[in-house]
């Protein structure tokens, strides 16, 4: 299987004034293969919505890219790519859905106008072809009454419809790689099931990957081929979602799994994770998650655990659960 | 609608009844046949503002006076405004060499009072043009908004629907066109509003000391400054033209904060 998009020591980094960098992404390398759902999963600051921008090369200006930093997207590396490169991938070859649909979309601009400019970002396409495109395209993700809706302001949708808007946008490149950051978190529950049900069917039409970023495991559950577990800028846990279901490894993953809510047994106790994700500028040594950890021997305080196997295709950086530690 | 809104709408009417349909009412802005008779005399029937002292009717030149002085506010406020968009949109969307200098193209512009900038100009150029008096005082009005523009810019560049536009892969300048400029337009429509004010005044105050719209070309500035020499034996002369720049000036202010109140709810 070879990878549609290989990232190899992504390391963020944020060059501060009279102070060491603050590094929110470390050393995080993935891959994902054509047509794959990967799940990127982590706490609020824990890197991965920066992991998900620094792909298509749209963190902030002042981020800086480790100098071995590789994210190959078939032949080209985006993390040295030139900006017309980055350009032409962007919307054509990785495109993004953002957490917030109500900001997320140009309030001054009619939907349809909106995917219509996706449209002819890429592709010589004329105005009345352009606007059949973008009818084609709501109704492909589920938008009723599609030739009324696509003169509508972004105010007039609900929250539903406005991310299906945003995912019509940007399926409108046709890109190998969607990349979709906390696609559901604004949306009612029943919505949310409904948009992530929709992002399954079009991958599957498609055989388009899609990178699903989010801090709900119970999203990933059932969907996603591979689970990508982020702790403090770093993926602490990398495995099929069978097998993370079956047996989570990492202690902070088992923690993770302890703090949702079930119904078989309502009578129990939630067991949350003591404690917060730490900022950057406070990351501890060794394991960044020994301080919360209910298992951290001596070696997790001062040395850094690397990903290694514990079964096929299942990673963990954890002294405790690869047997390295007493 | 409010009050004050309603109170600015009608003054604008009436200004801008003045200054179309005034002139075509009202006749020549020029001395009358017999100057002995008919110079000095007070508002009646026949010269509804009076006469001035070389036998004008100033009802005339008021209205004359009016298409002047609103064509060279508009015009200037025209100018300010697409130079000021135009540079604060670069300056905003722009980072390195180009942003930095226009930033500090800007807070010179924004240094430098404009009255004496204006006087330079003048003096320099020499007897202007209508034209010429509008574009003066046009390019001399841009900073104020180019700062509006760029802070505006500045916001919205972080904006996630521009990020999305970005990640479409569309160019920084059709970023900047599509995504970014309509969102500055409301600010830029008030402060464009209230700066038809300020050039009424300007245009005012450069006549009234001789260096706008050279005499006897009409100008409600032009005509107080006629108006000093004989201002014991007809105070109409000044009363008249005076009232015209308050009204023309309220109306302009007090749409402005209207607008204001509508585009931006939330500011204040």
């Amino acid at each position: 299987m070879t990878a549609l998009l290989e990232v190899q020591n992504l390391r963020i980094s944020f060059p501060r004034r009279d102070a060491t960098p603050l590094i929110p992404v470390d050393d995080v390398s993935f891959q994902i293969a054509a047509g794959e759902l990967v799940a990127l999963v982590g706490e609020s600051g824990c890197g991965k919505t920066l992991t998900g921008l620094a792909m298509p090369r749209l963190l902030p200006a002042n981020a800086r890219l480790g100098t071995d930093t590789v994210i190959r997207l078939g032949e080209t590396d985006l993390a040295h790519a030139s900006d017309s490169t980055l350009r032409s991938i962007r919307g054509r070859r990785i495109a993004m859905v953002f957490q917030d649909p109500m900001s997320s979309l140009n309030p001054v601009m009619r939907v349809g106008a909106q995917i219509a400019e996706a449209v002819t970002a890429h592709a010589r396409v004329g105005r009345a072809d352009a606007r059949a495109r973008a009818i084609a395209l709501l109704t492909e993700v589920g938008i009723a009454d599609p030739a009324t809706r696509v003169d509508a302001y972004p105010h007039q949708l609900s929250g539903g419809m406005r991310q299906r808007v945003m995912l019509a946008i940007a399926l409108a490149g046709e890109p190998e790689l969607l990349i979709a950051d906390e696609p559901t978190t604004a949306l009612d529950v029943t919505v949310q099931a409904q948009m992530l049900e929709l992002l399954d069917a079009l991958r599957q039409k498609r055989g388009m990957a899609v990178l699903l970023i989010t801090h709900d495991l119970g999203i990933v559950a059932g969907r996603a081929d591979r689970v990508l577990v982020m702790y403090a800028g770093r993926v602490v846990e990398s495995a099929t979602t069978a097998a993370l279901f079956a047996a989570p490894a990492h202690p902070y993953t088992q923690g993770l799994f302890a703090s949702i809510p079930r119904l078989e047994n309502s009578a129990s106790r939630l067991t949350p994770i003591p404690g917060t994700v730490p900022p950057p500028d406070q990351w501890p040594s060794g394991c960044r998650f020994h301080p919360r950890c209910s298992v951290a021997v001596s070696r997790c305080r001062t040395e850094r655990p690397p990903l290694e196997p514990i079964g096929a295709g299942h990673d963990v950086a954890c002294w405790v659960a690869s047997g390295a530690a007493p | 609608m409010r009050g004050y809104t309603r109170l600015g709408l009608g003054l604008l009417v009436a200004m801008a009844l003045l200054a179309v349909v005034g002139p075509w009412i009202a006749g020549s802005p020029y001395s009358q046949p017999n100057l002995l008779r008919d110079a000095l005399l007070p508002p009646s029937g026949a010269h509804w503002f009076g006469t001035d002292q070389f036998a004008r009717d100033v009802f005339a030149r008021l209205a004359w006076g009016a298409r002047n002085s609103l064509a060279v506010a508009t015009i200037a406020v025209a100018v300010a405004t697409t130079v000021g968009a135009i540079v604060g949109l670069a300056a905003g969307g722009r980072d390195g060499i180009l942003g930095g200098m226009l930033r500090r193209l800007i807070d010179v512009g924004l240094a430098l009072p404009r009255i004496i900038v204006l006087l330079v100009l003048i003096a320099a150029i020499g007897r202007l043009s209508t034209l010429q008096l509008a574009l003066v005082i046009g390019l001399t009005g841009w900073p104020g908004i180019a700062r509006l523009v760029r802070g505006e810019t500045l916001r919205l560049r972080n904006a996630p629907y521009v990020i999305a536009a970005r990640a479409l892969g569309a160019r920084p300048a059709r970023v900047l066109w599509h995504d970014i400029f309509p969102g500055t337009l409301a600010p830029v429509l008030v402060a464009a509003t209230l700066g038809i004010a300020d050039a009424i005044l300007l245009e005012a105050g450069l006549s009234f000391i001789g260096l706008g719209l050279p005499l006897p070309e009409p100008s409600w500035g032009g005509m107080m400054l006629e108006a000093r020499e004989v201002l014991g034996r007809a105070p109409w002369l000044l009363f008249f033209p005076a009232a015209a720049l308050v009204t023309a000036t309220s109306a302009a202010t007090l749409l402005g904060d209207a607008l204001r109140r509508t585009l931006q709810p939330d500011s204040r």
